[in-house]
């Protein structure tokens, strides 16, 4: 690990890292993924589900209905006429 | 008594630091019981934050579905409970807000992540507190806190209303003084939710009691004890085998894979789960607007994410990213299902298998800020198994150290099995010389 390899996911998470957090996160995460190489010691296996228990594909009734008014919903977002407000796209 | 609680609950507070949020309500009215959950799970009539301050502010349109049965049960929802932040940390110390004070030494930490529940239900009489577990969230505070705590199968509870942590890991559970509340509790929040998927697929929930006749204790999980946590544990196993329970030491050789495993899932499944949070929609919006949504979205989430989500973050990013994640993501999908399948087949013999819950007791927090962040990850070896595993696991109060400092030893049983752990905890409790806090306000 290093601290331009720390920059870089960062820059994917969308995170800004000061001088000092992009040190400390590399000597910690250097130290997380040296102590993780012991997986490569455990056993494998041939299966490998993505739950703990086996979820079938269940699914309800495709009814229309309203759950929430649409208000409600808005009420605690930077709105424009019911719109969202967000940041400029480019 | 319940109104009691309700005039005392603000200085009660002030004391523990237990809620984020609480009620103002001096009556509870018509309510049968008073309860209270972790701020990770949404509630209508009270600001739901999860321990992040990038939530600040949001203040859910619906209940969570545990939230809503309880109240329909008669509750009457009196806090939301301090955490880490969603869900990240071992001692509830990575919050953005409030930290909880262990009810016993009030240096010390309730542990995490459900830390805030587990104070509450140390400190207030004849209180319920719903928790989420992920990786240990509650049976590690239970343990820390001197009270029960059970985390059901994975899928036992619907997960509706509940922000997430990791999506194949996190499940609702309960917290209480009383082993038989554990029971009471869980029967109503329990049960088929088309809202959230991976609870339809559950059999019949079974709570008739079940003589329990046998457990299993792995070696490598009685490895790393401090002295008094392996003198109690020690004394408590002479207990059980007093009661009747046949006690066997067995090899459970992945245990020491599931820390490793857990934090790769974990944080891969965090990473993806915590991009929602962009400063649109829920909590803190006051990004300036006129910049480009990359750097908008950046410069919230650099100002309101704490240390840890950072960390996890990153964490868990780099895991999925090509190269790195083929060899260590893969590999941790499989330690599950090893883990799982050493679970299942020492369980064939067993009704369940036992260690304590946490290796040592509640840590003071000047002790906790000289920790690095893998001594804090390493400190969650005996709880994160089961929870790689969906197996439900119940803590109970096992003895005290010197220092009068609670201890918890946790049962694991198999999937849908959580019969035999409420059988075990409710023989265990009347037996067992439980001592309350004392708690003045």
């Amino acid at each position: 690990m290093d601290v331009k390899t720390v920059r870089d996911v960062a820059k994917f998470a969308h995170l800004d890292l000061t001088d000092e957090e992009a040190e400390i996160y590399c000597r910690d995460l250097g130290d997380i993924l040296s102590y993780f190489e012991l997986l490569n010691e455990a056993p494998g296996c041939d299966e490998r589900g993505v739950n703990p228990i086996k979820v079938e594909d269940i699914v309800r009734e495709d009814v229309p209905k309203v759950e929430y008014d649409a208000d409600d919903l808005l009420k605690d977002m930077d709105t424009y006429e019911r719109y969202v407000r967000g940041p400029r796209l480019s | 008594m319940m109104n009691d609680t309700l005039r005392d609950l603000k200085a009660i507070n002030a004391k523990y630091q237990m809620f984020h949020a609480m009620t103002g309500d001096a009556d509870a009215g018509d309510a049968s019981f008073l309860f209270s959950a972790k701020d990770n799970l949404t509630s209508k009539d009270m600001e739901t934050c999860a321990g992040s301050r990038i939530l600040e502010g949001y203040h859910p349109v619906f209940d969570a579905a545990c939230i809503e049965k309880l109240r329909k049960a008669g509750g009457k929802l009196i806090g939301k409970t301090n955490m880490d932040e969603f869900g990240f940390g071992t001692f509830s110390t990575n919050s953005g807000f409030e930290i909880p004070r262990n009810p016993y030494a009030l240096d010390r930490a309730c542990g995490g992540s459900s830390g805030g529940s587990a104070c509450a239900a140390s400190v207030i009489e004849d209180h319920v507190s719903l928790g989420v577990s992920t990786g240990g969230s509650i049976c590690c505070p239970a343990s820390f806190c001197g009270v029960y705590g059970i985390a059901p199968t994975y899928g036992r509870v619907s997960r509706h209303g509940l922000i997430d942590y990791g999506n194949s890991l996190d499940k609702i559970g309960v917290i209480s003084q009383k082993a038989s509340d554990l029971k009471k509790y869980m029967e109503i929040i329990a049960g088929k939710d088309e809202r959230d998927p991976t609870s339809m697929v559950q059999p019949e929930f079974r709570t008739a009691y079940r003589k329990p006749k046998s457990v299993a204790i792995p070696k490598e999980g009685i490895e790393g004890l401090s002295k008094e946590v392996e003198s109690a544990f020690k004394k408590a196993v002479e207990d059980l085998i007093s009661m009747g329970v046949d006690v066997d030491y067995v090899d459970m050789p992945s245990l020491k894979y599931a820390m490793p495993a857990y934090y790769i899932l974990a944080t891969s499944e965090a990473s993806t789960n915590l991009a929602r949070y962009v400063g649109m929609r829920y909590g803190h919006q006051e990004g300036d607007h006129s910049l480009k949504f990359d750097d908008y979205f950046t410069s919230v989430r650099s100002k309101y994410f704490g240390d840890e989500a950072k960390r996890r973050i990153l964490l868990g990013t780099y895991a999925r990213m090509a190269g790195f994640g083929g060899r260590h993501y893969a590999k941790a999908r499989e330690v599950r299902q090893v883990v799982i399948n050493d679970y299942k087949s020492i369980l064939k013999d067993h009704d369940a298998v036992l260690a304590p819950t946490m290796p040592f007791t509640a840590p003071r927090f000047d002790d906790i800020s000289k920790m690095s962040a893998l001594d804090s990850y390493k400190a969650d070896y005996l709880t994160v198994p089961a929870n790689i595993a969906g197996t439900p696991h119940l803590s109970v109060p096992c003895g005290y150290d010197s220092d009068g400092m609670p201890i918890g030893m946790q049962f694991v049983a198999d999937h849908w099995n959580e019969d035999i752990l409420f059988s075990i905890a409710e023989d265990w409790e009347k037996q067992f010389d439980l001592r309350r806090p004392e708690v003045s306000i």
